[in-house]
């Protein structure tokens, strides 16, 4: 649902302020965050993160048929239109969420 | 015990959802609210919550104009149920507040909603009982927020006063509410928040403070989203 780096306004500690922080997320989890000011950066620890990103693909791969069934219900069309171009993409995806556990 | 409390008609709730906050200093910056928490949106969740809690209560939600494209693609997927309505937010947060009052106002006006909560966008972990709880007790007493003594040591263990850290959902009587932003709309005043405007207008309107919740952090710094992502992982994502 997201990209794997977003930008928004949050308070920095170091900073004592309100400041543009970068955030990395992989799949629904947050990587890290970076003040774009001060460059103070927060991190998961990763051996942490990577058991919970293994925890959190479970849980996404459990409840994908259930969501897939409610987009279904909600816009077939939609959902079989974009369905081929979403299956091709998805290794890339999970890829791209794995690399960044690893940064 | 109960009889001696004068008869009450029956709730009928709006629940307001504030998340015009811009990340306007920086032209690329997403709205805090617009972040993904957990595999949806903040401001999804913090709807989300309040809808759950009063099922078929109007819902509105102020944004920032620029949001509107978003908002509208945000709500269609992850709150599809519902019918949100969207108000332009203004320059402070009580302006916001007044906009959504304003919006309401016919139906305030004409008895169809006799009790507002005011909710802060950014706080998605706020539970259907907290929302249940406070609007019950506006409903009774004409206001209620939730609140969380602070710990004096954490603080000024000299202090006397009892100092409480207070959050939202801040639940009022829908009447007191809407003369208290006409008023301050008249006459310029700007509250730091809902209850701060209700005091100014209505004194005597009791305000009761109800127990807040620790889970129901305000997304501020960075630390905050990791600890709501914890508390989710923890409920089960469900709230």
């Amino acid at each position: 649902m997201t990209d794997e780096v977003m930008y928004a306004e949050l308070h920095c500690a170091h900073c004592d302020q309100e400041t543009l922080h970068a955030l990395v997320y992989a799949g629904r989890l947050i990587v890290s965050s970076t003040c774009q000011t001060c460059h103070l950066q927060m991190k998961h620890e990763p051996g942490d993160l990577r058991i919970h990103y293994l925890k959190d693909l479970e849980n996404r791969i459990v409840t994908k048929p259930s969501r897939l069934w409610r987009r279904f219900w909600k816009s077939p069309v939609n959902l079989m239109w974009n369905m081929p171009k979403k299956v091709f993409q998805q290794p890339r995806k999970i890829w791209r969420e794995i690399k960044s556990l690893f940064r | 015990m109960t009889a001696n409390l004068p008869q009450q008609s029956a709730m009928s709730i709006a629940v307001v959802v504030l998340a015009a906050g811009s990340g306007s200093r920086f032209g690329s910056a997403t709205n805090k609210v617009w972040l993904p928490l957990g595999g949806r949106r903040i401001i999804s969740r913090s709807l989300a919550n309040a809808i759950k809690s009063f099922p078929g209560c109007r819902t509105v939600l102020v944004i920032n104009p620029q949001d509107t494209l978003m908002a509208n693609q945000v709500l269609e997927r992850e709150v599809p149920s519902v019918e949100v309505e969207l108000v332009e937010g203004g320059e402070t947060r009580h302006n916001s507040e007044y906009n959504a009052l304003a919006h309401l106002a016919p139906a305030i006006v004409s008895g169809e909603i006799n009790v507002v909560l005011i909710h802060d966008g950014a706080r998605p972990l706020a539970t259907s009982l907290l929302f249940q709880d406070v609007a019950r007790t506006a409903h009774r007493h004409g206001g209620a927020l939730p609140a969380i003594v602070v710990d004096p040591f954490e603080i000024d263990f000299k202090s006397p006063n009892k100092i409480v850290r207070v959050q939202t959902p801040q639940a009022f009587r829908a009447g007191e509410l809407l003369s208290a932003y006409q008023q301050a709309h008249r006459d310029q005043f700007i509250g730091t928040d809902t209850a701060a405007c209700m005091e100014k207008y209505f004194p005597d309107v009791e305000n009761i403070a109800v127990a807040g919740e620790t889970q129901n952090v305000k997304i501020t710094y960075p630390q905050d989203l990791v600890i709501a992502e914890h508390v989710l992982e923890m409920r089960g994502y469900t709230e």
